[in-house]
Order: structure tokens, then sequence, then C-alpha cells
């Protein structure tokens, strides 16, 4: 389990947080490559069955920011 | 500015543009220039705190995000011809050494100055240390500090040590209501909100508990929702707020720290020591925009900010030449943004008959049908320069590319963005018919918009487009790691091509806008907006309840100013009346409404006869009323007032007052309390315009204002000067110990403990007026209900957002002003219905309106008629089909956020541009591998 890392779902608020993710790579901010951004429209979209979805398939840890 | 010739409506204007040395067509913002410029250069936009390099970025949000180089202080420009660094490794040859200043003459009709404000030097005065010690700071350093593009990252450190303090204290009117040479006198306005926000924030960002203190002489949070902003920092938060004159701020050697002597509220002299210390610096004119106003000849004021009448806030002394902001007189965001809007309506009615007269069309390229073809996506992967190819091995994700299923074409790109590249794409999905398009690239937060017209260009849809964020979120953040990047970018195409796969074309939905608006409510801000409207060519209809237009500007006598508002209401009630495109509907309300943005229908109804009006926008003015009190024996004594009934009783019987001997007024009556928790804005300056009054009428009289802070914000405070120079008598009490009210046969007395001496005073009054809340009315409730329009908790109408857009509505083509958004004077009620018209307008001059075609759809077989959508869509856009009963959703009020297909629990709602389909398919494939 050493090396173990998570796979890590975001869904990002395309307004704010993607954004944001956006600028953080304007600033050149690393951080680990283990993550991958679903654009959503907005938070309102934000549906628990996407949780759900990527849970059964096999995502350790799910972030949802907007 | 150079210089202007001309004259109102056809002015002409000589800008010079400074050379930025960098070709902005060209530039990609990779940001190589700065990484490679060897000279470090005090960064200006983090306040000094930070360097940056001389070719540098303005700030990271900067638009257009295009580098810039600083000759000043570039070493190629300052040593003739050395260097050149950056020229060298840009990877686009974007750096133009040669680069010259451009100047343009430009024609306008109209010019707005908005040239902002400099903020008080506290280098001026050395009570503060500020410039001797690190960890005394301005309002605006500590800004920086908290900001994650700031000098430490957003990491709430101080100066000198960077470590984090424990106890940091706020000094407040540093050069604000200040008599000492080099301060101001007026009041900045905004500063006590904004150091009670980087009190709450600085505690957010703290990681042991923090001692946030602020010293201050009112407590001004007059603007909307910020005295309950105040009281939720003070009650939640435990921010400290101290009454106290500061004596000095003295450096602590050993600690770093400093030492702050003050005189408290009982006249106690008190020391304490902070970590680190914020000056909440002031507004103040800066010098070349005095010289702007020179040159424009245009008058300012004994502070040098424009000068301009309460009734027209946005017009300087010379014609055509209007100002927004705070070159106007120190303000806060929202009514910054209400005066920009407000100098747009002014400039616009002057402009009206040249609108539209510069307008080009673009050529449209006819839209190939795609229907019924199989997916054929084209895939373009960006080298960005090195900026992704120097990290991410394009040519491996190319080729993992072509393994994807329905990619029919895959090419790499040097500069995917590059003009030529642009032309080869457009050529490349019309050679191979593709059909979908995904570009591997920077973000599509910069470059959606660009790629998508190259697929218009080559008569595709523009939603048949996805882009795959390999730059800004994969080769910037991961170019440590090669390897990893590489993986991901290839993870980040796989998603984008089964995203890709399942696009539809997409429609805008058209809708043809009803070329007249109607404006609710006929007081000052209403009238102003019909005009604003009418002025500009728009057909007005203007709904008043009462028998004549003028609203409370009736009951007004003059603006804090000394202007004669009833001079000025005669004159605007005559011009309303008189203007061909208005119809004034007295005596009426509207009863029914229906439609949305660009095409409503309203039901007017004046006694029993009802008329429906067609229009395209909806403009609410409503107004406010003043509170009757139910305290202070209000209503059982003819010399007990409310403020407005005081203003009536002077104007129409001023003898009454001569023989009066003692006048009491008492502030926050229904304001400020638990049951009414915001401020009415205009009270402080009403009793003290009042109190002046009545000292005119006999200058023996005593006065006394019992008040909890004096809010004559902004240069009201000459006011407030000018009334204790005439020995009006200010008592301060608090809500804990409110003032008592004796009515005994005809006598008055006030009974209050005075919170300086800490003692009961008595005083026998032949006046008393009470300073009455603003309260909402009842018809404001039942209009948001025909428009769909939110309200927050206190009644008031609620704005789409609290800062940037001050007039609108969350639903589309309904604005509002005045009193019914919040309690505001009077010039500010003019300047949001100006807002409101040019807001207006900017929907009615459009003729036709295209709305995004993202947007939810329902499939009624799956419907359940449970009506989760209607209630939670806050834009109005879902209802009931009357016909079916099941739910519908109008494309045109739908802003594609989602809200109701998350709730939906019938699966009948889905998103087009984002559908369930498309984000299963990311999902999965993101984590298949």
């Amino acid at each position: 389990m050493n090396n173990w890392e998570p796979r890590i779902i975001a869904f990002l608020c395309e307004w704010c947080s993607y954004a944001a993710a956006d600028l953080a790579g304007v600033n050149r901010l690393a951080y680990p490559s283990n993550i991958r951004v679903v654009r959503i429209p907005c938070t309102g979209r934000m549906s628990t069955k996407f949780i759900l979805d990527a849970l059964r398939h096999g995502a350790d840890a799910i972030w949802v920011s907007g | 500015m150079q210089s202007v010739s001309g004259k109102a409506g056809n002015f002409e204007v000589t800008v010079s543009q400074a050379p930025r040395y960098i070709d902005t067509d060209l530039c990609i913002a990779c940001g190589i220039c700065a990484e490679k410029c060897p000279k470090g250069v005090v960064d200006y936009y983090n306040a000094g705190l930070s360097k940056r390099k001389a070719a540098y970025l303005p700030y990271p949000q900067a638009v257009p995000l295009k580098y810039v180089i600083d000759a000043k202080n570039c070493i190629y420009f300052q040593k003739r011809g050395r260097c050149k660094a950056c020229q060298e490794f840009c990877p686009t040859g974007a750096v133009n050494f040669e680069d010259e200043a451009q100047v343009r003459r430009i024609r306008v009709g109209a010019m707005i100055l908005c040239p902002g404000f400099v903020p008080y030097d506290p280098l001026k005065r050395d009570t503060f240390s500020y410039g001797r010690h690190p960890n005394v700071v301005t309002s605006l350093e500590f800004e920086r500090i908290l900001s994650s593009c700031g000098p430490y990252q957003g990491h709430m450190v101080r100066p000198s040590d960077q470590k984090e303090p424990r106890r940091i204290a706020w000094l407040q009117c540093v050069g604000s209501r200040d008599s000492h040479h080099g301060a101001n006198g007026y009041c900045s306005t905004v500063c006590c909100t904004y150091a009670i926000k980087q009190a709450v924030i600085a505690k957010e960002h703290s990681t042991a508990p923090l001692d946030a203190a602020i010293f201050y002489i009112d407590v001004r949070t007059q603007g909307k929702d910020f005295e309950r902003y105040y009281m939720r920092a003070k009650d939640e938060e435990g921010v400290r707020f101290v009454r106290s004159k500061i004596s000095s701020v003295m450096p602590v050697e050993e600690t770093e720290s400093l030492l702050i002597r003050y005189t408290d509220a009982a006249g106690k002299r008190i020391q304490e020591e902070y970590d680190m210390v914020v000056l909440s610096v002031g507004l103040g004119v800066r010098k070349d925009t005095v010289s702007l106003a020179e040159k424009l000849g245009i008058e300012l004021d004994q502070y040098n900010f424009a000068a301009t009448s309460s009734f027209q806030p946005v017009e300087t002394s010379s014609p055509g030449i209007y100002v927004c902001g705070a070159f106007q007189a120190p303000k806060d965001i929202p009514y910054s943004v209400m005066q920009a809007g407000a100098a747009a309506c002014a400039a616009g009615a002057r402009l009206a008959e040249a609108r539209g007269t510069l307008v080009q069309e673009k050529p449209r390229v006819p839209e190939r049908i795609v229907a019924g073809e199989p997916p054929r996506v084209g895939v373009f992967v960006c080298n960005c320069g090195k900026n992704i190819g120097g990290i991410v091995r394009v040519s491996e994700v190319a080729a993992f590319a072509k393994t994807l299923p329905y990619v029919a074409y895959v090419e790499e790109n040097l500069f995917s963005c590059a003009q030529d590249t642009q032309g080869k794409i457009t050529e490349v999905i019309k050679e191979q018919g593709l059909n979908r398009v995904v570009v591997a690239a920077c973000s599509p937060g910069t470059h959606e918009p660009l790629f998508q017209e190259t697929l218009i260009r080559a008569g595709l849809n523009k939603y048949l487009f996805e882009m795959a964020n390999i730059r800004n979120q994969c080769s910037w953040v991961h170019s440590n790691d090669p390897d990893a990047a590489t993986e991901k970018a290839k993870g980040l195409v796989r998603m984008a091509v089964a995203k890709a796969v399942r696009l539809a074309p997409l429609e805008e939905v058209k809708v043809d806008v009803t070329q007249a608006g109607l404006v609710i409510g006929g007081g000052l801000a209403g009238m102003t907006a019909a005009l604003g409207l009418a002025d500009q060519g728009f057909q007005v209809h203007l709904v008043e309840k009462e028998k004549a237009l003028g609203g409370h500007g009736r009951k007004l006598l003059k603006t804090w100013k000394g202007e004669n508002i009833g001079a000025f209401l005669k004159e605007v009630v005559q011009r309303i009346e008189e203007h061909p495109l208005v119809s004034v509907h007295l005596e009426s309300t509207v009863v029914e409404a229906e439609g949305f943005v660009g095409s409503f229908r309203s039901r007017i109804k004046r006694g029993e006869e009802a008329e429906v009006v067609e229009h395209g926008t909806t403009i609410i003015a409503l107004g406010a009323h003043q509170l009757r009190p139910s305290e202070y024996h209000f209503g059982t004594h003819p010399d007990i007032f409310v403020s407005l009934e005081l203003d009536s009783a002077i104007a129409t019987d001023s003898e009454r007052f001569k023989e009066a001997n003692a006048a009491v007024f008492i502030q926050c009556v229904g304001s400020r309390e638990p049951q009414r928790p915001y401020c009415s804005k205009v009270c402080c300056t009403h009793s003290i315009q009042s109190a002046l009054r009545l000292k005119e009428l006999n200058p023996d009289m005593e006065i006394y204002i019992l008040f909890r802070d004096i809010r004559t914000y902004g240069q009201r405070e000459e006011i407030y000067k000018e009334a204790r120079s005439k020995g009006i008598a200010f008592i301060r009490y608090s809500l804990e110990e409110k003032p008592q009210v004796d009515v005994t046969g005809n006598k008055l007395r006030v009974t209050v403990t005075d919170q300086m001496l800490q003692m009961r005073v008595q005083i026998d009054a032949d006046i008393i007026t009470l300073a009455s809340a603003i309260v909402p009315t009842e018809d404001s409730r039942l209009v948001s209900g025909f428009y769909k329009l939110a309200m927050n908790e206190d009644g008031f109408f609620q704005e789409a957002h609290a800062k940037l857009r001050p007039v609108d509505f969350s639903t589309d083509g309904v604005y509002m002003a005045g009193l019914a958004h919040g309690p505001k004077p009077v010039e500010e009620s003019i300047a949001q219905g100006q807002a409101a018209a040019a807001r207006s307008v900017s929907l009615l001059a459009a003729k036709t309106i295209y709305t995004s075609a993202v947007v939810a759809y329902t499939s009624s077989a799956y419907c359940s008629e449970c009506g989760v959508c209607i209630e939670i869509c806050p834009f109005g856009a879902a209802s009931i089909d009357n016909k079916t009963g099941k739910a519908q959703v109008n494309p045109a009020q739908c802003k594609g956020c989602g809200l109701c297909v998350a709730s939906c629990r019938s699966g009948a709602l889905n998103l087009k541009g984002f559908d369930q389909a498309q984000t299963f398919a990311m999902i999965d494939e993101a984590l298949a591998s």
C-alpha cells in the first residue's frame, strides 16, 4: 500500500473552480497528476448519479467544487 | 489621453497607446519571457510586497492574458541593446523591441471618465509608524497578503518574519475624516466594510485563533446587507470593535510587534501590543486625474472629485462628458457599477440617433447537417511551443488519439490557435468530412470561443466541439513529471473524445424583442428610468399607483448638498408628461404578467378598466415607505414626528418651529435592530439636515441628536462637521439602553444614557423627530410573484450579484431601481434608475436576441409532475404545460445551470451540452485504465 495513490475525479464549476484550476496553471502551482477534472456548467448540475458512477468505476475520491 | 477637440456629439480625442513590446496577436501567455528575464522589479500590483520581472503579466487574471515589457526597467532599453533574453526564447517571435507608441485619433460623441482613485499614503503621517516598520501595512497591502496570487500565496503572514500573526489591529479613518494637513476631511465610505471583510477573511485564513480588533470612530456599514455582515463579524466571528482614538503606534523591538496607545470610548488611556497593524486608508483623487480634468475643462470640487449635482449624478460640468466610480466621490463596487450604468445611459441618450450606424454584419457560412452521420472525430493536439510539448510527449498523445473509437483524423500543431493553423483546421474539417472536433491544448476558459469560430467557418455547428485541457491543468502543473503528464494528457484526450462522440448540434433560441419597456413605480427612480428609455428612442409604459407622479420626492425638501428637490421633481414630471414616447398610467397597478425576456405581457388595471401591454423589458421601481413606529409614543402627540413629516411640517408652517426651545432626534428607530437588522442609510444625513434647518429658524434652539453611529458617508461628513460647529449636540446611545420618551400632559421628556459620559441625561423637548426605518412595500411581494423575482430576507429585491450586477434580477430582462432594492438617497436612486434603463436598452436595442443553447429540456414521458424543477429553478424557466400537465423548460429563460436536471427524480430532465450520457462517458473514460 506504500505506493498507493488514490484516483480522484473532480467536478468543477466552469465559472469558478475550473477557472481557479486554470489559474493554478498560470501560476505554475504543481500538484499530483492523479486527478481528472470533469467540467460542469454549475454545481447545480452535480447529480448524485455522477458520484455513484465514478465510485462504481473505481474512483477513490470525488471532489465537487463550485 | 493627450488632447481633445470638438464638442458634445462630435469630439475628436487624441489617445497615445504606450508600446508593450510584445505583439498581443502572437503572445500565447506562456511566460517564458518572464522566466528568462534576468531583471527583478518591485511588483506594484502586489503593493510592492513582492517582485516580478521586467517582462511580466500585469496580474494573473489580466485581460487580455498577454505579457508586456516594462521598458523603464528592461535591461535592453536601459543598457542600449544588451540582453534580449525574452526575444531569444519567445517561442512565437512575439517580442518586438522596435514597438512604438501609437497615436490614435478617435471620433466619439460622448466621453465617460472612470479613472479610479488613489489610496491615501500614510507616509504623510508619523503617528502610525508606517514606512518605518514592515508590520504596519495599508489595507491595500493587506488585501494582497490575503490573496492567493499575492506575495505569500494567500498565507496570512506578516512581512517582517513571515510568521502568522496572532493579533492584528485595523485602524480606521487613516487619512479620512481627518483635518490634519495632507489628510481628507470627508469619509471614504468603503473602509469600515472592507476592514470587517479583511478581519473575517484573516480569521478564516489563520491556522490558529486570531484576535482581530477594529479601532473605529463610527462603524459605517450603511450599504445594502453590510450591517448584517458587521453583526455577523461581531457576534459570530468574534471580531472585536473598539471605539477609540489612536494616539500612537510604536514598534516593539524584541518582538517586531507594535504597541498601540489609544483612548477608549469612556476616555480611558490604554496600550496594547499587536503583531501587525493594518491602516484602513481612504480614497482620494489621483494627480493625473486632476490634469485630465483640466484638459477636459471639467469642474472639480474642493477635494478634486468631479463636481456633479445630486440630480445628474454622472454629468460633469462639461456637456457630453460623464463620470462614474470613485472619481465622482468615494464609493464601493455596487454603486460604482450602478454609476457606470448611469453614465452609459446618459451617454446613450446623447448618441441615440447614431445607434447601430457603425455595425457590420458578419457573413454566415451555411451549416452542414450532420444528423445521421456516424461520428468522425478530428483531434488536434497542440504543442503550445514548448509549453505543452516541452513536458508532455505530444506525438505519443497524438498516436494514442488515433487508437480511440470514431477518431478519423489526428494532427499535431505547434500552435493550434495561430491564425494559419486555424485556416488549416477549417480546410481539414471540410476535406476529411469531420463532424466532431477535439482540440487538446490550453483551456476552454480562454480558447473555446476561438475554436468554435473555426468550426463555424468550416460549416459545423459550434457545439460539436470539445477541448482537452492539457496545458493549464496538465503540462503547467506537472512539469516535474513528464511521464505522468503524458499519461494524464492521454486520459484527458480520451475523456474529450468520449464526450465529443456523444455531442449533438445545438440551436440557440432566437427571441424577437418587443421594442418597449415597462416601468413600475413613478417615483424619482422610476421616472428617471422611464426617461432613460424614452430618450434613447424606446416606447415606455410608466405605471404609478398614486394620483400623481413623484413618490417620496414630493415630500422631501432638499438634498444634503442643498439642492431643491421639489423644483427638480416638477421639471422631471413635466418632461415625462411631454415626452411622446412615455405613456403614463396613473392610479394603476400591474395585476398579472406573463412571458419572459424580450417578450412580456402585463395587465395594467385602473379602477375597473384593464389594459394589456407588451414589453421587452421590465423595470421595478416600486419604492418603499418610512416606518410608522410603534414606540416612543409616536402618534400620540402632535410634536412627535417621523423625519418626512417634519419636512412637511416645516415646509407648511415654519413659524411654529421658531418658538421651540429644544428638539431631539432619535436615530435608528426600527433600523439596526434584531427584527430589522439593516441600516436605512439616509437617516443620519436627513436628521442632521433637519437639525440645521431648525437651527436656522431659531439659532437659540437646543438640538440633540441621539445616535448609535453617525453614518454621514462621503462628503456628507461636511454637514456633520457643520452641525457640531453650530452647537448641535450628538449623544451616543446603545441598543441595550435605548432612549425613553415620556409624555406628561403636553410635555415631552427624553431620557437617555450617554455612552461617552456613562451618564443619564434628561432633555425636556418641544419637538421629537424619529428617524425611522425605510421599509419595503407590500406591492413588492405581489409584483415579485408576477415576474418571478427574488427578494432578500428584509423584503427588498435581490440583485443577481451584490457587487457586479446591482440592478439586474436573476430573471433576465427585469431590472430594479430605487428604494425597492434597498434604502438609498436621491442621487443613488437616480443613478440606479439610469443604470436600469441602460441595462434595459442593451436588450431592447438588439431587436432579436439569441440565448444560450446549453439549456435544460424535458422528456415528458418520464415526467411524474412532481413540480420539483419548478420550485428549484432560480430563473423561473420551468413551468407546467397547462395542456399536458407535464413540466416544461423555456429555453429563453433557462441559464443552463442544471439544478432541475440534478433534482429530477424521474430522469425526465437533461441538459444540452452537459447531458447525462456525455458526463457518464467522461467519468467512465477517466477511470478506464
